[in-house]
């Protein structure tokens, strides 16, 4: 039997690329569509065929996680992407490759 | 009265700052970490937060440790960035010196009739399947156009020495050229030992010729697993082994196996027929969705979690052999360990990024085709040519390496912006693999949540760290393994 949930999420604390990267890993379980409203994300979880409720469930609070992971890992690559940019062109600028 | 100054003056005062990091959860009690050159570290799961916040205390514990792997650094400070710098650059050091391995398929035909068999080989007797010396001659010139300073050439099959003549005629014609282009060349022969004759080892020994064959376990195993007329495969391989030993020397002979549904419940007599046999290592190998292997549906006779069990079980007893003083080795584990502990890369083809594809090996099929991989070429034998880069007798070196079949593989795979693997802790340890997720997906990044590759590479690095966090002996076992490749 097909199992959906639905997950609101504020877009003032989530961006949306981090929902569409958790739901994207939960895909061999579950299948999200993804809409927002009033400052909302609304996710609506559905379970893939042959998924039973107790590995569904589990996939949804995987999401959960998941969610709050994606959304850590924006926060630190904003931070860092000057800095990830000037250690890879220290790196590749001294290769030997580019004859000068 | 002492000339320095009191410890609190040494003191940092001003908050750290992050260095580009991934993590990922481990368990559910704590993340790994890792560097932008693939150092790794264990976190407890409340420190994540603060330490990207910058709220973890100063006088925490933690701090000089993620400063010395390069996780955080003080403001102003140089030395992290020109660490990371260097360790990326040897880390990619190898992708300079380009296509190392480059693979001659001089026959399809095989005295072995394996059901799991990746190649899709012919019959002993179908001589139209055999390389003829102008395609030699032509993927030769191909050879030696790489700009890399070693050169191995590996002869593959079907079994290769059903057409030794073709293998005698590429070695000698290679180092012919090599005189005059000195380069460090190496070769090869994949065989079963099936066909090895005293003639052919003669000509190994003249020619610094090195042995990688095939032990899928126990004789029952063995040769159930590979079938030939008189059941006797077991047997000639060790017949083979002992007079290859004999005349090449004693580690000039190495063995692969394959695991089929069959090996599934006997690790540890795989294991113990290596050891009975000399081997000082295994490699524990997964079926590939090639050739006869999905054909036969032998590559559905088994899911990850069962061959994940599997390699458990069998690197546990490996660890506990290793403890208990015989030194033997789990293969790929250690190519793995290799990556997870040292900045240095071992250009294994399935584990790299960008993919290694065409650019650390590359393969010249009896007919003249030019693959990317040898998995490219067991794809094409089941009539998928998409990695089939060129004919070595109508296209150039330029033609083959510029490809769009091939630039477009290595671009479109490249880890470090594919969905989820870009974010992922364990991408430095992992590889692209685009032949095999065009195999199973259809597209080259594939669908990496249902991706068994992803599945059983996550689960082997998850494993290898918490076997080193767990145990301080296994840990020394391992730093062992990574510095021998």
């Amino acid at each position: 039997m097909k199992q959906e949930t639905t997950l609101v999420f504020d877009q003032q604390l989530y961006e949306a690329q981090v929902l569409q990267k958790a739901a994207y890993r939960a895909m061999s379980s579950l299948t999200v569509d993804i809409a927002c409203a009033d400052g909302k994300f609304s996710c609506v979880l559905s379970s893939n065929i042959g998924v039973e409720e107790p590995s569904f469930l589990l996939a949804v609070q995987e999401f959960k996680k998941d969610v709050i992971d994606y959304q850590l890992r924006y926060q630190l690559n904003i931070e860092t992407l000057p800095i990830k940019n000037l250690i890879l062109g220290l790196a590749f600028s001294k290769t030997g490759l580019i004859s000068e | 009265m002492s000339k320095f100054q009191k410890l609190d003056f040494y003191a940092q005062q001003r908050p750290y700052e992050l260095l580009p990091f991934k993590f990922d959860r481990l368990n559910d009690c704590e993340y790994v970490i890792t560097n932008m050159a693939g150092e790794y570290h264990i976190l407890p799961m409340p420190v994540l937060e603060p330490l990207i916040s910058r709220t973890l205390p100063l006088t925490s514990e933690l701090i000089p440790t993620l400063r010395s792997k390069q996780f955080i650094r003080f403001p102003e400070e140089e030395a992290p960035l020109q660490l990371l710098a260097l360790k990326i650059r040897t880390r990619l050091s190898r992708l300079a010196q380009f296509t190392n391995l480059h693979i001659f398929v001089v026959t399809l035909r095989c005295d072995h009739s394996c059901p799991y068999c990746q190649v899709s080989r012919q019959s002993e007797s179908r001589d139209e399947f055999d390389m003829t010396s102008e395609m030699a001659d032509r993927s030769l010139d191909f050879v030696f156009m790489s700009p890399n300073p070693a050169i191995k050439i590996e002869f593959q099959g079907g079994e290769p020495l059903l057409n030794f003549e073709m293998v005698k005629y590429i070695v000698l014609e290679a180092e012919k050229r090599n005189l005059k282009e000195g380069r460090d060349l190496q070769f090869v022969i994949a065989t079963t030992l099936s066909l090895l004759t005293d003639e052919m080892l003669v000509f190994c020994k003249q020619h610094h010729i090195v042995l990688s064959s095939s032990l899928d376990g126990p004789m029952n195993l063995h040769n159930a697993n590979r079938p030939r007329p008189g059941r006797d495969s077991h047997q000639r391989f060790e017949e083979g082994l002992t007079k290859a030993r004999a005349a090449l020397g004693y580690d000039q002979v190495s063995a692969l196996m394959t695991t089929t549904d069959k090996s599934l419940p006997h690790v540890r007599a795989i294991i113990d027929e290596y050891l009975r046999l000399g081997f000082d290592g295994i490699f524990l190998r997964t079926l590939s969705p090639y050739g006869f292997a999905i054909k036969t549906k032998k590559f559905l006779s088994y899911d990850t979690e069962r061959w994940l069990d599997f390699y458990k079980e069998g690197l546990e007893y490996i660890i506990k052999l290793n403890k208990s003083g015989i030194r033997f080795v789990e293969q790929y584990s250690s190519l793995v360990l290799a990556k997870m502990l040292t900045s240095t890369d071992p250009g294994f083809v399935d584990l790299m990024n960008p993919a290694g594809a065409g650019i650390a090996a590359i393969v010249f099929n009896y007919d003249g085709s030019v693959y990317a991989s040898d998995e490219s070429r067991m794809l094409a034998e089941m009539g998928d040519h998409t990695f089939r880069l060129g004919n070595i007798l109508e296209q150039s070196y330029e033609e083959i390496i510029l490809s769009d079949q091939l630039l477009d593989a290595l671009e479109d795979s490249f880890t470090l912006s594919s969905p989820m693997c870009s974010d992922c802790a364990f991408e430095p340890f992992c590889g692209s693999e685009p032949v095999y997720h065009h195999a199973m997906h259809k597209d080259p990044v594939g669908r990496k949540p249902e991706s068994s590759f992803c599945k059983r590479n996550m689960a082997i690095f998850k494993h290898l760290i918490e076997l080193m966090e767990n145990d301080e002996g296994t840990k020394r076992i391992f730093m062992g393994w990574a510095n021998r490749c």
